[in-house]
C-alpha cells in the first residue's frame, strides 16, 4: 500500500496518459457528470465527488460500432474493422468495473470476441473506493463495491488530502514501481483511516435489496405470474434499464449500406426487453409481453448465478432512476421476497 | 388553446409536471398517456403509488386506463355531456366549491341554469356510461383536495373541440381546482416544440405570447420592430392552406418540418392542392412524401447540429446545446430563413439565435426575461417571465386568473359531424403509438423503432371481427367515403365493439385518406377522432404494399 498526496494525483495523471487516452468522470458544462475523455487535464472539471450517470460499459461495447465494411464493385470484399485506443480510466466506481468484469465473461465464451478484447486488452483500469455511497446504490449487497478486493489494477481510497493506492493485477504493480517517485509508503494510520471509512461507508447504503434471498428463491422455484403481470403493466418497453446497465450486452448486427456498391456491417446495443427482441419475420414472438422481462431478470438473479456463482447484477442503482414504471430490479426482488414472506 | 384562453385568460398547462406526482384525483381524458405522454404517465404511476385514485376518460381501453380505479368507456365525441353530467352530480351532491365560484368566477349562473336543465338518463344513454361510475367519479373529483384534469388530442380533435375545452374548465372551476398547486387543467402537447409554436405565433389570429392581431397598439409594436406594415387580418388556418384545391388562393407554399401529405386530413384533397400550387418548397431533415412532391428541397440541420430553444407542455423553455457541425449540405432553420430573406433583399437582423431570443424577450411579455444566457445552464424557465430576475412560473393563474376572473361558458352536446349508417358501420378513432412518431419522418429511420413496429395495425374488437371474417393478421381494406386504405387486423378487447383504432404513422397505410376535414369552428381543428369507416377483409396480401406510392 502506498500513498499520493493529493497534489500529485493531477501530475501522475498527466505522465501515465502519455501516449494514452485517459478517461475519468468529468462534470459537462451542462451540470452532468459522465465519464469521458480528457482532452486538457488543466481545464476540465474532474469529478470525484457523484456517480457518472452512465457506466464504462460504451467505452467497451460501443452504442454503436462499425465492425466491418463491404463492397459488391468491382468485387466483393469484406473488411472486419475494429479501432481501439489504449486507454487509462481513473475515477471508476467499483460496481463499474465488476460490469467489466462480467463482460469479460460474456464476450469470452463461447468464442472471443476480438473487437472487445482489443479495447480490454489496452485498458487501465483504476478504481476509486466509493467513501458515500449514493442514493440508489446497493453494491453493498452484490458484493460489488463500496471497495473491492481484487479485479482491479490500481484502487485509490480518498483519505482528503491523500490518496491511499493498492495495487491488484501485475499491471498495476508495474505502475507503481515506474513511477516510485511519486508515492510514499502508508503508514498505520492510513489504513485505520481506511478501515474506519470503509465502516461508516457500510452504514450509509440507504437501501437495503435483498438480493441473496431473492436469487435462493429464483433457484428454488417460479415466480409467481401475479408479479410477471404487475411489472408488464407497469413496463413502456423503452429498453432504458438495459442500456443503462454495466452488464447487459444484447447487440443487433445491422448491414447499412452507403451507396449502391458499399455499406457497413455496424453492431448496435440491443434490448431484451424490447419487444421485437424476439419477433420473427413472420411476426410471431416467442417471448412476447411480460416473457420478456422474465427474460431480463431472471438472466441476472437465475441463470447467471448458475453459471457463475453469483448475480450479474452490480447494484450501481442507475435503472432506478432511468425506470419511467418504477419496475426497475430493486421492485423486483422486493416483490418476489415479499410474495415469499407472504406465503 | 382557444376554449382555455377563453375560460382561464391564458391557454397552457397550467401545472408543472412533476406537480403531478403530488395530486390526490387525477382524471385524464382522450389522452394515451403511458405511450404519447410516458414522462408525464410516470407522474401519474408514482401518484397511483402514493394512494391518488385514477380517473381514465377514453372509449380505448389504453394502458392506462387498465391501472385506473373508474374508467368511463365513453362513446366518441360525447365529452362535453359526459362532463356536463359529472358537474350536474357535483351540484347535486353540494360539492361545489361556492366560495371559489363567488370570488374568482362569473357567469356561474348561466351554467347553473343549463346544468339543471340536463337530464342524467339521458347523458348516460349518450354517453355509453354507467350512472354508478359516473357519479363516483365526479365525487372524487370534486371532494379531493388536489385535483387535476389532464387532456389530450382526444378532447381537442372534434368539431367542438374548443367547446370540449371550455367543459373542462368549467368543470375545474366548479370546483375550485385551479390557482392552487398541484391542481388544474393540462393540456398534454403532442411534440416537444408544439408549446413554443403556439407562443411564437403559428396560429393566424395572434403575434407572438398571444397578443392580439386585432389590437392596434401591439401591431404598431411589431411594425416599429419589423420595420414593416403587420396587416390586420388573421391569417390562413392550415386546413384553409392545404384544402384549397388546385386552383386554390395560394399559389406557393414554404413548407417546414411538417408532412401535410400524412398528417392533416383528407388526403387526396391535400395531394390535388400541393400538385396545384405554382410553387412548393420543403424544408425538412429527410425526403417525407410532402418533399418528394416539392419543386425545391432544402436540406434542414436537425436538433444536434444547431442551438436554440423548445418549450414543452409545462411552459419551460428549454436550451438545446448544438452537439455537431451540420451535416454537408444543410442548414440551420435561422440560416435558412435569413437567406431566403437576404436573397428577397431583407436583412432580418437577427444573426444568431440568441439575437433572435433577445427579439422575443424584447416583444413578447411572457417571454420578457428568456435569455439565453438565463438558460443554458439550467433546466429552463416557465413562463411567464416578464423580466431578467424573473424566476419562472411553476403553476398559472396563482391568485387570480391572468384573464381577471375565470369565465364559466355552457356548453352542449354536438354529434360527430359524420356518424355511422349501414354502409359504414363502424367508427374510426386515429392515435398513436409508442414506438413511431407522428408521419415517421424520423422514427422510421430508427431501425430499432421500425422493429417494435414496422406495420399499421388496426385494431378491431374481435366480435367486429368475427362478422367482418377477420383474425389476427389479416388482411383487410379499410375504406370511409373519402377514400381507403390496406392494413393488417389487430383483435384487441381494449376496443369497444363498434370502434376500430388505428395510427397515422404509415405511409403505406395513411390513415389520412379516410379522416374528415370537418372543423372545429374556432380553433380550425380537424375531426381526427371520428369518422365512419367500414372494413372488408381481402382474401390475399396486397401486392408490394410496402412499396406503394402516395397519389402524388
Amino acid at each position: 500500500m502506498l500513498i499520493l498526496s493529493r497534489d500529485n494525483l493531477l501530475p501522475f495523471l498527466r505522465r501515465l496518459s502519455h501516449g494514452r487516452r485517459l478517461v475519468a468522470p468529468l462534470r459537462n458544462p451542462q451540470g452532468d457528470t459522465l465519464y469521458s475523455e480528457i482532452k486538457d487535464i488543466d481545464h476540465c472539471r474532474l469529478d470525484l465527488d457523484n456517480q457518472p450517470q452512465a457506466s464504462l460499459k460504451p467505452f467497451f461495447l460501443p452504442q454503436q460500432e462499425t465492425i466491418a465494411t463491404y463492397t459488391s464493385q468491382p468485387a466483393y470484399g469484406f473488411a472486419p474493422q475494429s479501432h481501439h485506443r489504449p486507454t487509462i480510466f481513473f475515477g471508476v466506481r467499483s460496481c463499474d468495473l465488476q460490469g467489466i468484469n462480467y463482460l469479460d465473461l460474456t464476450f469470452s465464451t463461447p468464442g472471443r470476441d476480438e473487437n472487445y478484447f482489443a479495447r480490454r486488452q489496452g485498458a487501465l483500469l483504476i478504481t476509486l473506493v466509493c467513501n458515500r455511497p449514493f442514493a440508489n446504490c446497493f453494491c453493498n449487497n452484490t458484493a460489488s463495491g463500496p471497495s473491492l478486493d481484487h479485479g482491479y489494477d490500481l484502487q485509490f481510497t480518498d483519505l482528503g488530502d491523500r490518496f491511499l493506492v493498492e495495487a491488484g493485477r501485475s499491471r498495476g504493480e508495474d505502475i507503481l514501481e515506474t513511477w516510485a517517485p511519486f508515492f510514499t509508503s502508508a503508514r498505520e494510520r492510513d489504513r485505520q483511516q481506511q478501515y474506519q471509512l470503509a465502516l461508516e461507508a457500510q452504514g450509509r447504503f440507504s437501501r437495503k435489496v435483498e438480493v441473496e434471498h431473492a436469487c435462493r428463491l429464483l433457484a428454488q422455484g417460479e415466480v409467481h405470474d401475479d408479479i410477471w403481470q404487475e411489472l408488464a403493466a407497469r413496463c413502456s418497453d423503452c429498453g432504458g434499464c438495459a442500456y443503462v446497465c454495466p452488464t447487459c450486452s444484447c447487440f443487433t448486427i445491422r448491414d447499412q449500406p452507403l451507396d449502391a456498391v458499399s455499406g457497413e456491417r455496424l453492431r448496435c446495443w440491443d434490448a431484451c426487453t424490447l419487444q421485437g427482441f424476439t419477433a420473427m419475420a413472420g411476426g410471431h414472438n416467442p417471448v412476447a409481453g411480460e416473457h420478456a422481462l422474465k427474460r431480463r431478470f431472471l438472466h441476472k438473479l437465475k441463470y447467471d448465478v448458475a453459471r457463475h456463482g453469483k448475480p450479474s447484477c452490480v447494484g450501481c442503482g442507475r435503472c432506478l432512476d432511468i425506470c419511467f414504471g418504477q419496475l426497475d430490479i430493486t421492485s423486483f426482488i422486493r416483490a418476489v421476497v415479499a410474495r415469499d414472506e407472504g406465503d | 388553446m382557444a376554449g382555455l384562453a377563453s375560460s382561464f385568460g391564458s391557454g397552457a398547462m397550467t401545472n408543472s409536471i412533476n406537480e403531478l406526482a403530488q395530486v390526490d384525483v387525477v382524471m385524464v381524458s382522450g389522452s394515451n398517456t403511458t405511450e404519447a405522454h410516458p414522462q408525464v404517465a410516470r407522474r401519474i404511476m408514482a401518484a397511483v403509488d402514493r394512494g391518488a385514485k385514477l380517473i381514465v376518460i377514453d372509449p380505448r381501453r389504453t394502458p392506462l386506463a387498465r391501472r385506473a380505479h373508474i374508467h368511463l368507456a365513453l362513446r366518441p365525441g360525447t365529452d362535453i355531456p359526459l362532463l356536463n353530467g359529472m358537474m350536474r352530480l357535483i351540484l347535486d351532491e353540494g360539492l361545489a366549491d361556492e366560495q371559489f365560484i363567488a370570488k374568482r368566477t362569473e357567469n356561474f349562473l348561466s351554467l347553473r341554469d343549463h346544468l339543471f336543465r340536463l337530464d342524467l338518463e339521458e347523458i348516460c344513454a349518450t354517453c355509453g356510461v354507467e350512472l354508478a361510475d359516473l357519479s363516483r367519479a365526479a365525487c372524487l373529483y370534486a371532494r379531493a383536495y388536489r385535483s387535476t384534469f389532464c387532456y389530450c388530442l382526444g378532447i381537442t380533435q372534434h368539431i367542438c373541440g374548443t367547446d370540449n375545452v371550455k367543459t373542462i374548465a368549467n368543470l375545474a372551476m366548479l370546483t375550485g381546482n385551479v390557482e392552487k398547486e398541484h391542481t388544474g387543467v393540462d393540456p398534454l402537447r403532442g411534440q416537444n416544440n408544439v408549446q413554443g409554436a403556439c407562443d411564437m405565433a403559428a396560429l393566424p389570429g395572434n403575434l407572438p405570447g398571444y397578443q392580439a392581431l386585432g389590437d392596434e397598439m401591439v401591431r404598431a409594436k411589431f411594425s416599429r420592430c419589423w420595420g414593416t406594415k403587420i396587416p390586420p387580418a388573421p391569417g390562413r388556418s392550415l386546413l384553409e392552406m392545404t384544402h384549397g384545391g388546385a386552383n386554390g388562393p395560394i399559389r406557393a407554399m414554404f413548407i417546414m418540418g411538417e408532412n401535410p401529405l400524412l398528417s392533416d386530413p383528407h388526403q387526396a384533397k391535400v395531394a390535388e392542392t400541393l400538385q396545384g400550387l405554382d410553387l412548393l418548397v420543403v424544408s425538412d431533415i429527410f425526403m417525407t412524401e410532402t418533399a418528394k412532391a416539392a419543386h425545391l428541397v432544402l436540406p434542414a440541420a436537425s436538433f444536434a447540429e444547431k442551438c436554440g430553444t423548445v418549450t414543452n407542455s409545462e411552459r419551460r423553455v428549454q436550451y438545446m446545446h448544438q452537439v455537431i457541425e451540420p451535416l454537408p449540405g444543410c442548414k440551420s432553420d435561422l440560416a435558412i430563413i435569413s437567406e431566403l430573406a437576404a436573397a428577397m433583399g431583407l436583412d432580418l437582423g437577427c444573426a444568431s439565435p440568441a439575437e433572435t431570443m433577445e427579439e422575443i424577450a424584447l416583444l413578447t411579455p411572457i417571454y420578457g426575461g428568456m435569455y439565453h444566457h438565463r438558460l443554458r445552464s439550467s433546466w429552463g424557465l416557465q413562463w411567464p417571465c416578464p423580466h431578467g430576475d424573473h424566476p419562472g412560473t411553476p403553476f398559472l393563474h396563482k391568485h387570480f386568473f391572468s384573464g381577471g376572473k375565470g369565465v364559466f361558458q355552457p356548453t352542449s352536446h354536438v354529434e360527430p359531424d359524420e356518424g355511422v349508417d349501414g354502409e359504414y358501420p363502424l367508427t374510426l378513432i386515429t392515435g398513436r403509438i409508442y414506438h413511431q412518431y407522428h408521419t415517421g419522418t424520423m422514427s422510421r429511420n430508427c431501425p430499432s423503432l421500425e422493429r417494435e413496429s414496422r406495420a399499421a395495425l388496426l385494431e378491431i374488437n374481435p366480435a367486429d371481427a368475427r362478422a367482418a371474417g377477420l383474425t389476427e393478421g389479416d388482411w383487410l381494406e379499410l375504406a370511409s367515403r373519402r377514400g381507403a386504405i390496406r392494413l393488417q387486423a389487430q383483435l384487441s378487447s381494449a376496443m369497444t365493439p363498434g370502434q376500430v383504432y388505428t395510427t397515422f404513422h404509415f405511409h403505406e397505410a395513411p390513415v389520412n385518406r379516410l379522416t374528415n376535414p370537418a372543423l372545429d369552428p374556432i380553433a380550425k381543428c380537424p375531426e381526427y377522432k371520428v369518422c365512419a369507416v367500414k372494413v372488408m377483409a381481402l382474401a390475399e396480401p396486397p401486392h408490394q404494399a410496402r412499396d406503394e406510392e402516395l397519389p402524388c
